[in-house]
């Protein structure tokens, strides 16, 4: 039974004023049963206009990238850029614990919402700002997205072939909003000591410089300038071969007798069986001729044969799963990774991914939904700020909700 | 001021990277984090060199034979007096060991446990052997993040570690939000391969609502109108910049950084739509332009023009990167074995601490040798005696 002892996060309340590119920090808190206003312009949040859109028609109201970053928030419009939207703006300040946001630096201080602003309405305010670049320095006022903050962040040059590649979707404004979400839990906490807010200062370059691994590891010990190397694992533990009907990601170094010996019980380990292949350092220098043999092999087999089989022998083998593959994988069907929408949003899809980890003594969100533009307006402004409907009225004329 | 999480003392069993990631997040603001090694199984993460050091700095180490029973025994008591204990071992090794959460709950009522396997502690593949790359590839990022279907690359190095370990540390975090207010314990059943399923949730959306498969895009934008938006080949060698365009206005302003050259009038280059369905060759006439202009140079003179660009940095540029540098982003450590080493700031940055005078940096520590914190941890926290510590130590439970 879910009570409100049991939610982690009850209580918290947070402003989110955010695009995509802080919109994933807000939904992690939401996850955890934070109540979490997103704070859209009128009109809606421009990263509404990102696909796919359930239809594949571009819509307002259906785009599942929207929908899957704002899940469990609830949505109310507001123009800050207006006089009087601002007047609305600080008294919500003064009703909640942190505003989440990604304008360019200083947009805010213009608008007179900077953080000394904001501070002096509520002390306590816990401000996350999520940017390019960060708040300060030489680059502060450049232009990003997610392409730009792959390249600057040094993801792009150890990931693609001969040319670099971005990772699939938009992994730097995941990243930061994960180093912000944990950011905004320790100034909660710091909170309590200092009894003030704090201005926290996230910036999407450094979010992606500093989880990459091997690459700046081995760039300040052992002087080396990571390089692409195309599907081949830096440390050359995997490669990905053909199957007969996909392709497997396997180790070409561990365990390789036990490789051998089961390509050997079928006729197919060709060389390898010689005992000039038993030193690793040999192994790295016929890569080509090794890749080619096991190659030949793996195109004999189905890609669940050499999955089932090889996590049989306890190798970290796997499949290279395609997304609709992931919707069907029986794990996640038996971990019930996949949420229910609720009934009144399953105009978007039945299902949506829900979280990776899982709280016991309970299970969390069986029940998902993500807000339409200004959703909660009449409900958030009547019973939070006592506006009358007639006031909502001239406000909304106005283009100010 | 003290450390914000100086109260807080973690249990930490992990290895290699996604956990002692959750456990630096934490040590790096302050919690007394201890991590269990033993000469036994040393051989499961090298301690030497770059990459334990850098993953596993600020921590404390004591050294322990989980497989004797006397070893467990002393596993408990220190279970008595951490907040929170950590591990990402395969499911059956901590139930084996006797140190499953229901034992540990009753205790430490208020203990927090946080357990990050590959595939979680349920399910059909539960005892699956996973690495970073694993989860990535069964997780669909893998297949996505490629050029097209038919020769999948994959990341170029363990994101999914560093993205496992943040959720890990954020759901830790959230845990002791929860223990404050109610002085309840939780046990967190973390997966890896749930975590790179997460990292996908706009494709697994589109599959689910539109019964449609995506397909790799390169470098070309998933789901945003946008194009130009690729990677292009600069002066020098292996040298690239990224340039995206969104609207016309940037259109227009990267047509006058080229100088406005004829083919950019084609009909078929007029509108974005249009250019985002000619994106080959429009990339190859970009790519031919870029080839003679050195990255930085062109890319600071694009960004003066409003247009977003970046420089592909590899790790020396990272190294030298002037913003970087500029915000202190890489700090020194100095270790008793390695000498002078430098180490990355967390990002999670706090203004007022955010000086730009280094003195007032926070002082990372070095990453420990194995049980260099022996005594203080068995005797000053978990009350052996001088006698009963040089027991153990003789008996090879310490070690």
């Amino acid at each position: 039974m879910r009570t409100k002892k049991n939610i982690l996060l009850a209580g918290l309340k947070v402003l989110d004023l955010t695009d995509e590119k802080g919109s994933f920090c807000s939904k992690l808190l939401a996850d955890m049963g934070a109540c979490v206003i997103k704070v859209e312009r009128p009109g809606g949040n421009t990263s509404r206009k990102t696909g796919p859109f359930k239809g594949q028609e571009p819509h307002l109201e259906k785009s599942l990238s929207f929908f899957y970053n704002n899940t469990g928030k609830k949505g109310i419009t507001l123009n800050i850029e207006h006089k009087e939207g601002r007047r609305i703006f600080f008294e919500l300040v003064k009703k909640n614990d942190v505003i989440v946001e990604s304008f360019s630096p200083g947009f805010l201080d213009q608008l007179g919402l900077g953080f000394e602003s904001l501070s002096l309405i509520n002390p306590k305010i816990i401000l996350a700002s999520v940017t390019g670049f960060g708040q300060t320095g030489p680059r502060r006022n450049h232009k990003t997205c997610n392409l730009v903050a792959s390249a600057f962040g040094g993801q792009m040059s150890v990931t693609g072939s001969s040319k670099p590649l971005k990772h699939y979707g938009e992994q730097t404004y995941l990243t930061a909003s994960l180093f912000a979400a944990t950011g905004i839990l320790l100034a909660v906490r710091k909170l309590r000591m200092t009894g003030k807010g704090e201005h926290l200062d996230i910036s999407i370059q450094e979010a992606v410089a500093s989880t990459l691994e091997h690459v700046m590891v081995r760039y300040f010990y052992d002087n080396i300038i990571p390089k692409r190397q195309g599907s081949l694992h830096w440390d050359n533990l995997f490669d990905i071969f053909p199957c007969q009907d996909g392709y497997i990601q396997i180790t070409l170094f561990d365990k390789w007798e036990t490789v051998v010996e089961w390509m050997g019980s079928e006729d197919m380990a060709g060389d390898l069986t010689k005992k000039d292949y038993l030193d690793e350092a040999y192994r790295i220098r016929h890569l080509d001729h090794i890749s080619k043999t096991i190659k030949n092999w793996t195109q004999k087999h189905t890609v669940k044969e050499l999955f089932e089989l090889g996590q049989l022998m306890q190798f970290p083998w796997a499949p290279v799963a395609s997304p609709q593959k992931v919707v069907e994988s029986p794990q996640l069907k038996d971990r019930r990774f996949l949420k229910d929408i609720c009934p009144e949003r399953r105009d978007i899809a039945k299902k949506c991914p829900g979280v990776p980890y899982q709280f016991e003594p309970e299970r969390y969100q069986s029940v998902v939904k993500a807000p339409l533009i200004g959703e909660d307006n009449l409900d958030f402004y009547e019973k939070e700020l006592g506006l009358s409907t007639e006031k909502l009225e001239e406000l909304s004329n106005r283009g100010i909700i | 001021m003290e450390d914000i999480l100086s109260k807080i003392r973690v249990l930490d069993f992990t290895k290699v990277l996604s956990g002692p990631y959750v456990t630096r997040t934490l040590a790096d603001f302050g919690a007394e984090v201890i991590k269990v090694q033993s000469k036994k199984t040393e051989g499961t993460e090298p301690v030497f060199g770059g990459y334990f050091h850098t993953w596993n700095r600020n921590k404390r180490s004591i050294s322990l034979d989980m497989s004797q029973p006397e070893g467990r025994n002393l596993g408990l008591r220190l279970v008595e007096i951490c907040d929170v204990v950590i591990e990402n071992f395969s499911p059956r090794v901590m139930s084996n060991w006797g140190m499953e959460y229901t034992t540990l709950n009753r205790i430490n009522p208020g203990l927090i446990m946080l357990s990050m396997s590959g595939m979680g502690q349920t399910g059909p593949w539960k005892n699956h052997v996973a690495f970073g790359p694993t989860v990535q590839s069964l997780g669909g990022l893998t297949y996505l993040s490629s050029f097209n279907e038919e020769t999948p690359i994959g990341p170029g190095y363990a994101l999914a570690d560093h993205i496992a370990g943040l959720y890990g540390a954020f759901a830790v975090l959230a845990a002791l939000e929860n223990r404050d207010r109610t002085g309840q314990g939780r046990y967190i059943d973390l997966s890896q391969y749930e975590v790179v399923s997460t990292m996908i949730g706009p494709a697994l959306m589109d599959v689910l609502a539109n019964d449609r498969e995506p397909i790799p895009q390169g470098n070309q934008p998933d789901y945003e109108m946008a194009a130009p938006h690729g990677c292009y080949q600069c002066r020098g060698d292996d040298r690239w910049c990224v340039i995206g365009v969104f609207n016309e206005t940037e259109w227009q302003a990267l047509v006058n950084v080229m100088g406005n050259p004829a083919w950019t009038l084609e009909d078929r280059f007029s509108t974005l739509t249009g250019r985002k369905v000619h994106f080959k060759p429009l990339d190859e006439k970009i790519d031919l332009w870029t080839r003679s202009h050195d990255a930085e140079r062109l890319v600071q003179l694009l960004q003066e023009k409003g247009i977003r660009a970046g420089v592909v940095q590899n790790a020396e540029d990272l190294a030298n990167d002037p913003h970087l540098l500029d915000q202190n982003f890489f700090i020194p450590i100095e270790d008793p074995v390695l000498g002078k080493t430098i180490s990355d700031r967390s990002p999670i940055r706090f203004i007022k601490d955010a000086s730009k005078d280094p003195s007032s940096e926070t002082q990372l520590k070095s990453s420990p040798g194995m049980g260099e914190a022996n005594q203080y941890v068995y005797m000053d926290l978990v009350g052996l005696t001088q006698d009963e510590y040089t027991s153990y130590v003789q008996q090879g439970v310490i070690a």
